[in-house]
């Protein structure tokens, strides 16, 4: 049998047809059946009236359509003004605003560290921790190290000075410093000052080398140097006598000197000799009182390495005290010259000589010659 | 020889057979029926028969339904409901594969 035979005449139309309906019959029923069979399925695994369920829940689904409100009924702007309660510091955040509070909060964000750093900078310098004794430094060197402080001023003094995350996440990130405690009264306005409520030694530094006198409505110490014009001699004595006793009064190079650990060398003899010589000399009020304070600080003062202490002792300022010093050692220092035995001392003090008042200085000496 | 015509009523069933199977190994037939499919699905058949069948289940209880019970309710209903554009343009597909191959 050939199939090619076979021609399209009337009689084999119709078997055509035929043939061809019944093609089409057959591939109609297999789609019944598939869909018979799918249906069945899944009425036995029981997924087939899964869109069809009680009236009851039925309702609870249903699409609101009311004004405010978006089609599940919830309404937009539900948590815009909602406050959330920080786990880190307990404080009641803005919603808006919790995600980078929490970022500076735990310090985990991406600017967090930065910001830390930077605190736990201004921090240091501010705070005249034991191990620190570079302090007195900065705060002499009012070129660089005031700048850096008042950018960091600017910034903080848009905060809250008394937040009560300040002195906790100082607290959570800087576990060793000291200044935990006085971190918050510290505040990091340079030319305002220090707060004078610091206390110990790290007060007595920064008390001797800067003005120090306490502005009436901030309460704070003035940062600025020795000769600062907005106060007076007097006015800085009155500070020294309030904060530290009567007996701690002393000019500040007196009692840097006294706190320089350059003395190891002659310590008692240098210091001893100072003091004699101080004694004797009563142009300056802060000399005669600081007689007594030099005598009280030689002890507490020696294990210390201050720079700013052996700044009387070079040129400029303070060479009374100085000379006699170098002459009660034997050293034939005069005004300027660094003694003998402090040489490096001398040199270090030349750098902090400008800021010191020369005004006693030539009274001592001729009191000195 | 067999005469024309006795040779085709002769080879009706054959041909038939034939071409079943030439439908087959081609491949058409699985066409044709992928193509059936996707048609009913566009025009709704297949919803309007599934919802033909949760009327059936209903009335039969949905426990005891069985396939030979759908096949038999749907079958009928399914073939009347298919629209005629489907079934002309399926009965087209078909003319021209027998045109193309049966010849």
């Amino acid at each position: 049998m050939k199939m090619d035979d076979l021609s399209l005449s009337g009689p084999d139309n119709t078997k055509l047809e035929a043939l061809v309906h019944d093609i089409y019959s057959e591939l109609v029923e297999d789609a019944c059946l598939g869909l018979c069979f799918e249906v069945h399925r899944a009425v036995k695994q029981g997924c087939f009236f899964l869109d069809e369920m009680d009236q009851e829940s039925m309702k609870e689904f249903e699409i609101v359509d009311k004004p405010g409100v978006d089609i599940f009924g919830q309404v937009y702007n539900q948590w815009k003004n909602k406050e959330c309660e920080c786990p880190n510091c307990k404080r009641l955040i803005a919603a808006s605003r919790f995600a980078p509070h929490l970022e500076k909060c735990l310090g985990m964000g991406r600017n967090s560290s930065r910001i830390a750093n930077r605190r736990l900078a201004t921090n240091n310098n501010m705070s005249k921790s034991e191990s620190d004794q570079e302090d007195n430094d900065d705060l002499n060197d009012n070129d660089w190290s005031y700048g850096a402080e008042k950018k960091a001023k600017k910034r903080k003094s848009d905060k809250n000075q008394t937040s009560p995350r300040r002195s906790k996440s100082l607290k959570h990130k800087n576990g060793e410093l000291s200044s935990g405690a006085s971190a918050e009264p510290y505040k990091y306005n340079y030319s305002v000052g220090i707060n004078y409520e610091t206390l110990g030694p790290e007060e007595l530094r920064s008390l001797l080398t800067t003005c120090g006198v306490i502005s009436e409505h901030t309460k704070k110490m003035c940062t600025r140097s020795q000769r600062c014009p907005q106060h007076t001699d007097e006015q800085r004595k009155a500070v020294r006598v309030f904060l530290l006793g009567p007996s701690a009064l002393s000019l500040p190079n007196a009692d840097a000197a006294v706190e320089s650990d350059g003395y190891s060398v002659l310590d008692g003899q240098g210091l001893m000799s100072r003091l004699q010589w101080e004694d004797s000399p009563e142009n300056s009020p802060t000399d005669s009182a600081s007689s007594k304070s030099s005598t009280n600080h030689l002890d507490s003062r020696k294990p210390k390495k201050k720079k700013s202490a052996p700044a009387p002792f070079s040129g400029g300022g303070g060479d009374g005290p100085q000379g006699s010093g170098c002459q009660g050692s034997g050293c034939q220092g005069g005004g300027g010259g660094s003694s003998c035995s402090q040489g490096n001392i001398g040199s270090s003090n030349k750098k902090k000589r400008p800021k010191l008042p020369t005004v006693s200085i030539p009274t001592l000496y001729n009191d000195l010659n | 020889m067999f005469p024309r015509r006795c040779r085709i009523m002769s080879t009706d069933s054959t041909m038939r057979a034939t071409i079943n199977q030439k439908l087959t190994e081609m491949g058409e037939r699985d066409r044709l029926k992928a193509f059936l499919g996707v048609k009913l699905t566009e025009c709704g058949w297949k919803d309007q028969i599934k919802a033909h069948c949760k009327e059936v289940i209903k009335d039969k209880g949905l426990e005891h339904v069985t396939v030979e019970d759908l096949v038999v309710e749907i079958t009928p209903k399914g073939r009347a409901l298919v629209p005629d554009s489907v079934k002309k343009e399926l009965l087209q597909r078909i003319r021209a594969f027998l045109a193309q191959h049966a010849t």
